[in-house]
């Protein structure tokens, strides 16, 4: 026989691990949680990584998924920062206007998009033109550039991507339907070191450490405007003197409700040690107004 | 006082049972008016027939839907190319060809085929079939439909093999022992009297595998390129349905006529 007092027992402890298992899904307030930009999920992950060192108190949780992705996220509450490496367009502002959510744009940080190729490539330096031709797929055949007969594979990122849609804005132009479309930056250059015709790009975070080039399996491309110097966004100081011509500013879009908890991880970003890590990570600095 | 508490046992379950039988209804039920509902939505402000037959994806403000579904069949047809010969074979050869120690490890063996997560077998599509097809075929890469079939196929396989099995092992011996017994040699019994008996079931066996393939999401995403281009052939990068779905969702929120948004 199974005594009452024991049933009553079972009801209490699970109500009592019913409420203790919500509470802890409600305790919002300390965990600061970034999503978005594949482009800047890395330095972020370095940023909130050091940050964490020096305060142990935050939670932070930080992870990828895309520009797009992260921006919906900060709509829906379900993050308090949205990395995004590009800029909110018209229709995603007046979706926070229409539901009444107040965010802070910060630029934190910059990056130089590095058009990438294979190594056996005979090809150092394309112009804006050229590289437009190619992903619009008006180039298709390496031929047409003076190369061997080899077809160009385009790789690119898939529409969530805020690399893909600054590129599309950038150079004014609707990418190829031939192009492949990858799941990240990593996958990118991947499919580029194994494709003796491939075309792609990344964020110069994924292809530059320490100031240096981190993987020789690659080839990056120096791009040129007419009648100028042909710059890699291998070159620091060009990047710096805005001399590359794919390069653009890195934003964290910050909920304004969330702001007070995020503010210090902004400070640290700002700070020397922040900055120091940025760059070394092959991020450039912000540009200050 | 036993037997009220077996009664009333009986009754806890019943509405146990009641309660999930009905939940599951509640389920389906839900998520077929959240699609109606949706795609009500959606074709007040695009026509049916631009959906259908209209040859451009760009969800800003193109919906052809005509290359998302040619893909799809190309590569669900290409898997099923390679996975019924293969699948039928290894059934016929399990079921009338050998016994004991070989069919005990080999259909266990298969069955654990089922079991490997579809993200590790488009793993396997990024490392290893697409670099063979590359090399074999003088392509520059091999992110294209062949690769999506052939991996679409193995994981249609072990489908396709147990409900084959179990159909042709379910032909009555009475049948064979007749074919048998007028003089048929094996591969006779095996192909006039065997494999018609076994037709339903086979036919089954072959939709199940086919499910598998035309559902299939992360193994396409991973191992075909997804390009949006009209696929021309075996060799064309392509975008199914299901990775196109995967794709656009996180961002499709802004569609004003969506409901996948979470809490608004």
């Amino acid at each position: 026989m199974c005594p009452k007092i024991f049933k009553v027992k079972i009801q209490f402890c699970s109500l009592l691990f019913l409420v203790c298992f919500l509470s802890s899904c409600g305790k919002k307030e300390d965990v600061l949680k970034i999503k978005g930009s594949d482009t800047e999920v890395n330095i972020s992950v370095l940023l909130s990584e050091a940050y964490f060192m020096q305060n142990k108190k935050v939670q932070l949780s930080v992870s990828g998924g895309g520009s797009g992705l992260g921006i919906a996220s900060l709509l829906n509450g379900l993050a308090d920062i949205a990395n995004s490496s590009r800029p909110m367009n018209e229709n995603e502002v007046n979706l926070f206007k229409e539901k009444h959510v107040e965010i802070v744009p910060y630029v934190f940080a910059q990056d130089a998009l590095a058009i990438i190729t294979h190594t056996n490539l005979g090809i150092d330096s394309l112009s804006v033109d050229e590289v437009k031709q190619i992903f619009k797929g008006e180039i298709t055949d390496w031929q047409q550039l003076g190369q061997n007969k080899m077809p160009v594979t385009l790789y690119g990122r898939q529409n969530n991507s805020g690399t893909h849609a600054y590129l599309k804005t950038k150079l004014k132009i609707e990418f190829s339907p031939y192009a492949k479309e990858m799941n990240g930056n990593a996958q990118i250059i991947e499919a580029v070191k194994a494709d003796k015709g491939g075309f792609g790009y990344v964020g110069a975070g994924y292809v530059l450490k320490n100031g240096k080039q981190a993987d020789t399996n690659i080839k990056i491309l120096k791009v040129y405007e007419k009648g100028t110097t042909a710059y890699s966004p291998l070159d620091y100081n060009a990047v710096i003197q805005q001399q590359y011509y794919f390069q653009r500013p890195l934003f964290q879009y910050i909920l304004k409700s969330s702001y007070a908890k995020a503010q210090p991880l902004l400070d640290f970003e700002k700070s020397t040690e922040g900055q120091k890590i940025i760059v070394s990570n092959g991020y450039f600095p912000a540009i200050m107004n | 006082m036993n037997s009220i508490r077996r009664v009333k046992t009986d009754i806890f379950f019943k509405h146990l049972f009641r309660f999930a039988g009905f939940a599951c209804i509640a389920i389906l039920l839900g998520i077929f008016i959240m699609l109606l509902y949706n795609a009500v939505a959606f074709f007040t402000k695009v026509r049916p027939i631009d959906f259908i037959t209209a040859t451009q994806w760009n969800p800003n403000n193109q919906f052809g839907l005509l290359p998302l579904l040619v893909s799809t069949l190309l590569v669900t047809f290409g898997a099923m190319l390679i996975a019924i010969p293969l699948g039928i074979g290894t059934a016929l050869f399990m079921s009338e060809y050998t016994t004991g120690f070989v069919k005990n490890w080999l259909k266990p063996t298969i069955e654990m085929l089922a079991a490997i997560p579809s993200v590790v077998i488009g793993f396997l599509g990024i490392v290893v079939i697409s670099p063979s097809i590359s090399h074999i075929f003088g392509l520059s890469n091999g992110l294209n439909a062949l690769n999506g079939a052939i991996l679409l196929a193995i994981m249609a396989l072990p489908t396709i093999i147990t409900v084959a099995e179990d159909a042709i092992y379910a032909v009555p011996l009475s049948l064979k022992e007749a074919s048998y017994g007028l003089g048929a040699t094996k591969w006779t019994t095996l192909s006039k009297v065997v494999l018609p008996a076994a037709y339903p079931g086979i036919i089954a066996a072959i939709m199940l595998g086919m499910g598998r393939a035309i559902g299939e999401t992360m193994t396409v995403l991973m191992a075909t390129g997804n390009s949006l281009a009209f696929p021309t052939g075996f060799f064309s990068s392509i975008r199914t349905i299901t990775a196109t779905i995967a794709i656009e969702i996180a961002v499709r929120c802004f569609l004003p006529f969506s409901m996948a948004c979470g809490p608004s």
